[in-house]
């Protein structure tokens, strides 16, 4: 579906060093017909930058960007549909109206364009709002609105940048559900996130990007192969030297998660086999579980990683 | 071409259903005409000596093109590109198929809208106290044509070179607005102006499509007789149609990202 070679971009003053200016280096990507891309990275990493390019807004310095086999052209920005960070919608027209002007600005006819409105907003869950002005909506509600704008026209590639953020729970689930159901129609997703739970449980395929590079990219099963761990057991000791010292001999690797002293498992323990490996030493608490994308995540943009 | 004309006729709805939405709007736009016509027809009567029906015949031309159009279409426009900035709309029209050609057009047709309306309330007025149209109707009606062409072209050069926010806008307005107002005679007839004033405003479009105006509906002058005014009109029309458009292009490559 989507395919992005050699992608590099660099912005700013020429009298600078192009790599302190790179905003992109050399990115290679490929999404597939049908799945959600997560791709994450901290801000400023390149995310934004990427979709300005998909969309034909930036030129590269260099690289080839293809949409179903197309170069980029006024065609392909049909293909595309795209919900921004911000809710760019009309505030004093309706949720049908904004609907409505941008089915005609994508070229569909009157009688596609009023089953195509039922069908936006049912599938976000706006039916009975369709006639409220953008105005009195919530924040959730417009973005839902936000992303049926995006999808008036049946894009091939969805675009959703960073959708959940600065959402509460409630409206973060609702876009997830509204993610999940418009995968089930076929729709392929590019989706930006930091929040990586969140790529977790919508995403095939995730790419993680740090200073315009790709770190890594595959399923979560695949990402997990870059760390040797299957869990993560994270203890509270007020010996902690003495924790470090055991977990040293015993061949552990240790991390700090957020101030939590926590090991790598090379695989999975019981409860008892994991309190025998520190017997003697003064334990608070103990929690163990299954690696996940941000333990990953963390491993891979440390800047050891960076530098490979 | 007919995606191209679906393109306008939605840009310019969506303004129309906007101004709609605000009520208040609406309704000072229908008053300001009025009261500009009223205000001018009777001081021109009782200074002129004339009928009110001609005094108004005078009036109306001044009002409309001087007063109305000038608010409503250029700083109508003004107000257009500023606001899809600010709530940065822009951004979503940049990465949809719409042509800029479009989306001109669409702001010209929107203002053509209002302006039309505008046109028709004044003649309504004047109508109201016996003021006729001396000459060709067609005519009047192209010069109204040219003159909101012409303002639309000022607004897009100052909404998207020098308004940043809505705030800027009255200010922009007024700062450059009023004293081409007042030079060109919305306020004052220019036959009372000062021989320096008058050289001066030779140089001022909307004395230009005043003058054109009040000699086809006032003094039923024909194309001949318009002479400089028309010709000056048609150059003004033509470089600000390409000025808006360049800075059209300009905000395109300063600001399409997202």
């Amino acid at each position: 579906m989507l395919t992005i070679n050699d992608l590099s971009k660099s912005y700013g003053d020429h009298a600078v060093p192009l790599r302190d200016r790179l905003i992109l280096d050399n990115l290679n990507l490929t999404i597939n017909a049908g799945e959600v891309y997560g791709l994450l990275g901290p801000n400023g990493a390149g995310k934004t930058t990427v979709i300005n390019l998909i969309c034909n807004l930036l030129k590269p310095d260099s690289g080839i960007i293809k949409i179903n086999q197309k170069s980029l052209s006024q065609t392909t920005k049909s293909w595309l549909g795209v919900a921004p960070q911000e809710n760019l919608l009309y505030k004093t027209l309706t949720c049908q109206e904004n609907l409505d002007f941008y089915g005609k600005i994508y070229g569909l006819k009157s009688s596609e364009r009023k089953t195509r409105i039922e069908l936006c907003l049912q599938a976000v869950n706006l039916l009975d709002r369709a006639k409220s002005p953008v105005e009195i909506l919530s924040g959730g509600m417009q973005r839902r609105l936000n992303i049926a704008v995006a999808i008036i026209h049946q894009p091939k590639l969805l675009i959703l940048d960073e959708p959940t953020t600065g959402l509460d729970i409630e409206a973060r689930y609702d876009i997830w559900q509204l993610i999940q159901n418009l995968q089930q129609q076929g729709i392929t997703i590019l989706l930006t996130t930091h929040l990586l739970d969140e790529a977790q449980r919508l995403c095939q395929k995730i790419g993680i990007l740090k200073k315009g590079k790709l770190l890594a990219e595959g399923s979560l099963d695949e990402l997990q192969q870059l760390i040797p761990a299957q869990e993560v057991l994270t203890i509270k000791t007020p010996e902690e030297n003495k924790a470090l010292e055991r977990a040293k001999n015993l061949g552990l690797i240790h991390r700090r998660y957020g101030g939590d002293l926590c090991f790598w498992l090379p695989e999975p323990l019981e409860l008892r086999q994991v309190l025998d490996l520190f017997q003697g030493i003064v334990i608070d608490s103990i929690a163990r579980q299954p690696v996940q994308l941000e333990h990953i995540y963390l491993e891979v943009t440390q800047e050891k990683f960076i530098s490979h | 071409m007919r995606q191209s004309w679906q393109e306008i006729l939605a840009v310019a709805q969506r303004i129309l259903i906007e101004l709609g939405r605000r009520k208040r709007s609406l309704i000072f736009w229908i008053i300001f005409p009025i009261s500009v016509l009223l205000l001018n027809g009777f001081i021109f009567a009782d200074r002129s000596g004339l009928a009110i029906s001609e005094a108004m015949e005078y009036a109306a031309p001044s009002s409309l093109v001087g007063a109305a159009l000038f608010f409503s279409c250029l700083g109508g426009s003004v107000a257009t590109v500023v606001s899809e900035r600010e709530q940065h709309t822009l951004k979503r029209l940049f990465i949809s198929p719409l042509r800029g050609t479009s989306y001109f057009l669409g702001i010209f047709l929107a203002h053509a809208v209002i302006g039309i309306g505008q046109s028709l309330v004044v003649y309504a007025i004047a109508s109201f106290f016996g003021a006729k149209f001396q000459g060709s109707i067609l005519l009047g009606i192209l010069i109204i044509f040219l003159s909101i062409i012409s303002y639309v072209g000022v607004g897009f050069l100052i909404g998207t070179q020098l308004a940043r926010r809505t705030e800027d806008v009255n200010a922009l307005v007024a700062t450059f607005g009023v004293p081409l107002l007042i030079l060109g005679g919305a306020f004052f007839p220019a036959s009372i102006f000062p021989k320096t004033l008058l050289a001066i405003a030779q140089y001022n479009p909307i004395y230009h499509m005043n003058q054109a105006l009040t000699g086809v509906w006032a003094e039923g002058d024909d194309i001949d007789a318009l002479g400089s005014h028309f010709k000056f009109l048609i150059i003004f029309t033509v470089l600000m149609i390409l000025s808006g458009w360049f800075s059209y292009q300009q905000m395109l490559n300063k600001e399409r990202r997202l």
